[in-house]
């Protein structure tokens, strides 16, 4: 069984939605939705790598001179003396700052003059030094800065006597800007009021009986599903003749009341039912499922969640306060996260990322000393990886985690990269060795609040101060005794699950507090609560809503929402299957980059450009149907160029020494519809093509499972096979739109394919690796039409993307699903239909703003509450 | 795509040879000769199963006659060097449970054969394996209990754990692959490591225990799993220091190479190297390996037999095409290569009187024979060793139309030791002397 209620989509409302009662409304524009405005202070740093970049201007990544560098990479410039080196930043509101440089200092780099908006700041900065090194900070002091860009600039006067020259000039290295807004009363300066729409209109509840629509079901159903021998889909319809019958087979009830809101049933080359049927018809089975779910007892329960990796990562960085990650996570697609602050508002128009590693030799490095990941834990058919059912236990992962634990504190960088070295690990001062463990006490009660999510004990903190104590008496060093504590509490299973207290079977209760603080953090942090939100839990605040409210809002503030993006959309997107997909070499050479003597594939870039599109989503509050069609994307020169020229990078082909280590992205307003969301991205349309054509099947479904949360049945066990090549195709005189489609004549096939097919068909446009083409390489035309559950034709991608906007609660729905379903650890089914309803009305109503289907799921019944099997 | 049949044997052994580990590992087993503890009484009786995902091309595989120095079918040719070990079995069966992912269930129920009305949350059977119920008798004199290995060369995450595992120690509780050769070595070779775990079992023990008050019925099955891992680490603990000495002596040092930078075969027999040392050195006497996981519709290298990347699972419904079943024969002939290797390995290692070889079973087979049309009738199976003189090899028997492959594991479940009159849906145990 996949997901249950992924395939039931049917609201009452949306339901007279799709028999197209409403949507002649103008269409919305899903851009002005902006729920979080941009605010200062632009806290934390502008790097100078994400900086506007002109002429000599380019990133130099500065790891191999010391992890000193922000970001580990500066901006680089050169020139001669005379010349200017010019770039600008955003300032969000008019107002005093503080601001400040970090500059870069080395034997070739030159005396600079600064000013800032054409007004000279500084008249000389020498950045000479003996070594590459960063410079003393430049406090340029207080500033009143107007709204908008400001145009900063360097100008190289000449250099130091000892500096040596560079290429006939000499260098400058700008670290990164910081600016402080000195008025901090403006900063809570109120949000604009979200706009009031009205929610999807009910529709009116009909009095139907089963005996009344007997002989219409007669007419139109039983003809396949009950008077033959051969029952079709395994629904018989005449064979159940009481409402107590469907309500003991919800599944089948729920089935028909599906292909009814689709217009899947009949089919079409039947007679369609008369409308006044169809409602009526619909209003039943509607009735049967609201009845059902009426019945105390159906949430459906959480099973005990072990972390995964990712997971595990998270919590001991932020338990530990470690500085970075505890091992390397080839899960994160994004390296770096500098730019990321969401506190701001106003995700930055550049973004200097590295990418997963293209490099062979970074497969195997350490972030500490020994310490290494567990496996991977893989994702649900049609979930996340963070299911309680598929996340078991062996004593191999029982050993990792020992040794996980071990290996973290005694690693030999542990005590600089701990922010805890000199408080939590340090031995008290002033104090005997005889009165450490009541100092340890103390220290150990918050620890353990926050490691394991959960009030402490007098029974659970005696057991490991008594640890602690058996520790010292081997003699041990008071830091060493407490990281021994630490490795202990680490390898606990009340860390490694996810646990809530559950009292009698069947009933159904609200969460504790720190259990609705532990299901928080998981969900948009993939990590342990903070000591904020441990307060609010602990003072039982946060079961208040408008607090638990409060607590969400500020948690998407936190950089480690990232979270969301890093483990929730890669998921959804499923766009590791990126990686190891494999265009075919020769003729799609552009994928690929040979440095050196080596390949690498270049392609593998395109899996940043849709994540930072749902960041900045996420940053600014936007509406998700921007995942759709969004106006802006986020790409590389590189990437650019690879959708926009006719033959991307010029002569120099896959010569080109790309960096392999990291890329800058810049938003870009897209000219053309044809781009932006996430379906029609060069990473999706690539990893749903086979090496040497598209796959309008693998994409459809990509399309059926991600955008509209109805994933195809599996495949049957016969497949015919087609041609791999489309040129193979394309000889014979046709496409390959028209020889799957010769292919899928035997009705057993045409059912599914009906419903899969014509999302890929729309995406014909692209080839194999996303590019554009407005014929086949033969010259055959592109057939991109088709029919979205029979309600809205199109004529091609664009039209695609107007049918989904114009039903946007299809898309929002889905979302909320995926979403909701990664929130909860655990699959979907009927029983959350009344609570996912109530989240796609609020989205709906808010345009889809990314922050209300966040808090409405937060505020969602499964959310909030637990129950026992 | 070229075929390139001709230079595989030559570059696949010399590979194999070259890159693994292991095998100057092995050789130090055998000159220097490890003290081994099973010598003076009769060698004990290990089981190894070799799992190739998504079935064989039948025409290739199935051999024209029948009985003892049958002759060797196209594909089954690599064997020849090693067909008096091995004996091939045809006609056996799988419950096919209708109406979920032919795939999914291929891996997950071909050593259980549970049938389809032990039904769990997957949509399939998630019954004990046959390798874990063989481990709990077998674990009882071991250090380790089993081992798990898989030869998953994606770094994608394409499917779920269904396709990538074929151990169940019990319902939906999978025993999970390792697939870092480098962490199976420390597993099984690093006796501090293991030494080191033993400190704070004691304090994680009485947390679970006060934990398990307060869960429910569910959640207290899935603590558990961490509760009977700490029993299992504590005996691990035990066993491991007892061995420390003969451990030592060996002085082994790991795999240097990383699985993501070896070849096909290079990883298949690394893999096969570390299971041959654990049962020669006796740390355990169960282990599974998945040579490649089931499905996974993502391109694979195999190196030196086809010039670029190929989609195991999309052939196999490509095999209509002549071109396409060809390419496909090349790589079942190519399993069976990797899996005679060891075969051939096996039966250079000394041990008492005999080989290792000589008290081992070794199964190769897959949880569906056809893979155009997933069917899970007549699967694969090659059984090599001898099981301490309990087989009669060089043989090819034919089952009656419809026998349950069940049968034949319940004749290994017996042959470790395991008091069982039924697996799954068999009908009683199958000859094998």
């Amino acid at each position: 069984m996949t997901n249950f209620y992924c395939h039931s989509k049917l609201l009452t409302g949306i339901a007279a939605f799709l028999l197209g009662v409403t949507a002649t409304a103008a269409p919305f524009d899903y851009h002005s939705v902006r729920g979080r405005d941009a605010k200062g202070p632009l806290s934390g740093v502008l790097e100078g790598e994400n900086l506007a970049m002109r002429g000599k201007s380019r990133v130099q990544e500065m790891e191999n001179y010391g992890a000193r560098w922000s970001g580990n990479a500066h901006l680089l410039w050169d020139g001669k003396i005379g010349q200017k080196m010019e770039s600008e930043f955003r300032v969000v509101r008019s107002g005093r700052y503080r601001v400040a440089l970090q500059l870069t200092v080395a034997p070739n780099y030159g005396i600079f003059s600064l000013s800032l908006d054409g007004q000279e700041l500084r008249k000389e900065i020498d950045l000479y030094g003996p070594a590459v090194a960063l410079a003393p900070v430049v406090d340029l002091g207080e500033l009143t800065l107007g709204e908008g860009s400001r145009r900063i600039e360097f100008t190289l006067r000449g250099a130091n006597g000892k500096a040596e020259e560079f290429q006939g000039g000499h260098l400058l290295g700008l670290d990164f800007i910081t600016l402080a807004e000195l008025d901090p009363a403006k900063m809570a300066a109120a949000p604009p009021a979200a706009k009031v729409v009205p929610g999807p209109t009910e529709s009116p509840k009909l009095a139907v009986t089963l005996d009344e629509m007997r002989p219409v079901l007669a007419a139109h159903c039983f003809q396949c599903h009950g008077n033959t021998k051969k029952v079709k889909g395994n629904v018989n319809l005449k064979e159940i003749t009481t409402k107590e019958g469907f309500l003991a087979n919800i599944g089948l009830t729920r089935k028909v009341a599906e292909a009814l809101a689709y217009q899947e049933m009949p089919p079409a080359d039947e007679d369609p039912l008369p409308p006044e049927d169809h409602r009526k018809l619909s209003a039943l089975f509607n009735g049967y499922l609201e009845e059902y779910l009426q019945a105390p007892g159906r949430l459906k329960p959480v099973v005990m969640r072990r972390l995964n990796r990712y997971e595990y990562n998270n919590a001991v960085r932020d338990l530990l306060d470690l500085k970075g990650d505890v091992y390397p996570l080839p899960e994160k697609v994004i390296r770096g996260s500098s730019y990321f602050n969401p506190a701001q508002g106003q995700f930055p128009d550049h973004a200097t990322v590295a990418n997963r590693p293209l490099a062979k030799e970074q497969i195997e490095i350490h972030i500490l000393t020994g310490v290494s990941p567990f496996a991977i834990d893989l994702q649900a058919e049609h979930g996340f990886n963070n299911q309680g059912d598929q996340l078991s236990l062996s004593p191999i992962l029982l050993e990792s985690f020992l040794q996980l634990g071990r290996s973290i504190v005694n690693a030999p960088e542990f005590d600089n990269y701990s922010r805890l070295t000199g408080t939590f690990f340090a031995e008290p001062p002033n104090t005997e060795r005889n009165h450490w463990p009541t100092a340890v006490e103390q220290r150990l009660r918050p620890f353990l609040e926050r490691a394991f999510r959960s009030a402490v004990t007098g029974e659970v903190l005696g057991r490991y101060v008594a640890f602690f104590k058996r520790e010292i008496d081997k003699d041990e060093t008071f830091p060493q005794a407490m990281k021994s504590v630490t490795a202990a509490i680490l390898s606990s299973p009340r860390f490694v699950y996810l646990t809530e207290r559950k009292h009698d079977a069947g009933k159904e209760e609200p969460l504790t507090p720190y259990e609705l603080a532990a299901r928080l953090s998981s969900f948009l942090w993939s990590s342990v609560p903070d000591d904020e939100l441990l307060a609010a839990a602990r003072s039982g605040d946060l079961l208040k809503p408008e607090v638990c409210d409060a607590q969400v809002r500020r948690m998407l503030e936190s950089p480690r929402s990232k979270a969301l993006a890093e483990n929730f959309a890669r998921q959804w997107l499923r766009l590791d299957r990126l990686i190891t997909a494999v265009p075919d070499f020769d003729r799609f050479q552009v994928y690929y980059s040979r440095i050196g003597c080596e390949q690498f594939k270049f392609g593998l870039q395109t899996m940043i450009e849709p994540l930072l599109l749902f960041e900045s989503i996420m940053v600014e509050d936007r509406s998700i149907m921007l995942l759709v069609d969004s106006n802006y994307s986020y790409r590389s020169d590189e990437l650019q160029s690879w959708y926009k020229d006719t033959v991307p990078f010029g002569d120099r082909g896959n010569r080109q020494r790309f960096s392999t280590t990291s890329q800058r992205f810049t938003r870009r307003t897209l000219d053309t519809r044809r781009e932006g969301g996430v379906i029609t991205s060069a990473a999706v349309l690539t990893m749903t093509s086979e090496p040497l054509r598209t796959s309008p099947i693998r994409r459809g479904a990509w399309v059926a499972t991600v955008i509209f949360n109805r994933p195809p049945p599996p495949p049957p066990d016969d497949i015919p096979e087609i041609e791999q090549d489309d040129v193979a195709i394309e000889a014979q005189g046709v496409t390959l739109r028209q020889r799957l489609v010769a292919h899928q004549k035997n009705e057993s096939c045409v059912s599914c394919h009906q419903k899969i097919d014509p999302l890929g068909f729309a995406l014909e446009n692209y080839d194999a690796i996303g590019r554009w083409r407005d014929t086949y390489q033969s010259g055959l035309a592109i057939d991109a039409s088709g029919e979205l559950f029979g309600r809205a034709k199109f004529n091609d991608v664009i039209g695609l993307k107007d049918a989904l906007l114009a039903r946007p609660e299809w898309f929002m729905r889905a979302f909320s699903q995926h979403l909701l379903t990664y929130a909860l650890g655990r699959e979907l089914d009927l029983s959350d239909k009344p609570a996912v309803d109530k989240i796609v009305a609020r989205v709906l109503a808010d345009h889809g703003k990314f922050s209300t289907v966040v808090s409405s799921i937060v505020a969602s019944y499964p959310f909030l509450h637990k129950t026992n099997q | 795509m070229i075929l390139k049949r001709t230079t595989l044997s030559r570059r696949t052994i010399l590979r194999g040879a070259g890159a693994t580990l292991a095998l100057p590992l092995l050789e130090i087993m055998q000159n220097r000769g490890f003290a081994s503890a099973p010598a003076a009484a009769k060698p004990p009786v290990r089981a190894g199963f070799f799992y190739i995902p998504n079935g064989v091309v039948q025409r290739a595989w199935h051999p024209v006659d029948e009985g003892h120095n049958f002759t060797l079918s196209p594909t089954l040719q690599p064997l020849a060097r090693v067909r008096e070990h091995i004996s091939l079995f045809t006609k056996l069966d799988r419950i096919k449970v209708a109406g979920t992912d032919g795939h999914a269930q291929a891996g997950t129920c071909w050593l259980s054969s549970a049938a389809p009305d032990q039904l769990c949350p997957a949509g399939f059977p998630l019954r004990t394996t046959i390798d874990q119920l063989m481990a709990a008798e077998a674990g009882k004199h071991t250090a380790f209990r089993s081992l798990e290995l898989s030869c998953n060369p994606y770094e994608d995450n394409r499917e779920s754990v269904y396709f990538d595992n074929i151990s169940w120690y019990g319902h939906g509780n999978v025993a999970r692959s390792l697939r870092d050769p480098k962490a199976v070595f420390n597993r099984l070779f690093a006796v501090k490591e293991h030494q080191e775990h033993g400190s704070v079992l004691d304090l994680v023990m009485d947390d679970a225990k006060s934990l398990n008050r307060d869960l429910g019925k569910v959640d207290q099955g899935k603590l558990d799993e961490y509760m009977q891992s700490v029993r299992t680490v504590e005996k691990q603990i035990e066993r491991v220091t007892k061995r420390q000495a003969e451990i030592d002596q060996l002085k082994l040092a790991p795999p240097t190479k990383p699985w993501q930078a070896m070849t096909r075969d290079e990883f298949i027999q690394v893999m096969g190297d570390l299971m041959i040392l654990a049962f020669r050195t006796d740390l355990t006497r169960v282990c599974t390996i998945m040579s490649s996981p089931e499905r996974w519709g993502s391109p694979l290298n195999v190196h030196g037999l086809f010039d670029k990347p190929v989609d195991h699972h999309s052939m196999t419904h490509g095999q209509g095409k002549e071109d396409v079943r060809t390419r496909l024969e090349a790589l079942d002939h190519f399993h069976i290569q990797q899996f005679a290797t060891l075969i051939a390995k096996m039966a250079e290692v000394r041990e008492g009187e005999g080989t290792l070889l000589d008290s081992t079973i070794f199964t190769l087979g897959s949880g569906i024979s056809d893979g155009s049309l997933h069917i899970c009738s007549d699967l694969p199976t090659i059984v090599a060793g001898h099981g301490g003189g309990a087989i009669s090899t060089n043989r090819h028997l034919k089952s009656q139309l419809g026998t349950p492959i069940a049968n034949l594991w319940l004749s290994m479940v017996q042959l470790m030791g395991v008091k069982c009159d039924r697996i799954g849906d068999s009908t009683g145990a199958l000859k094998l002397g």
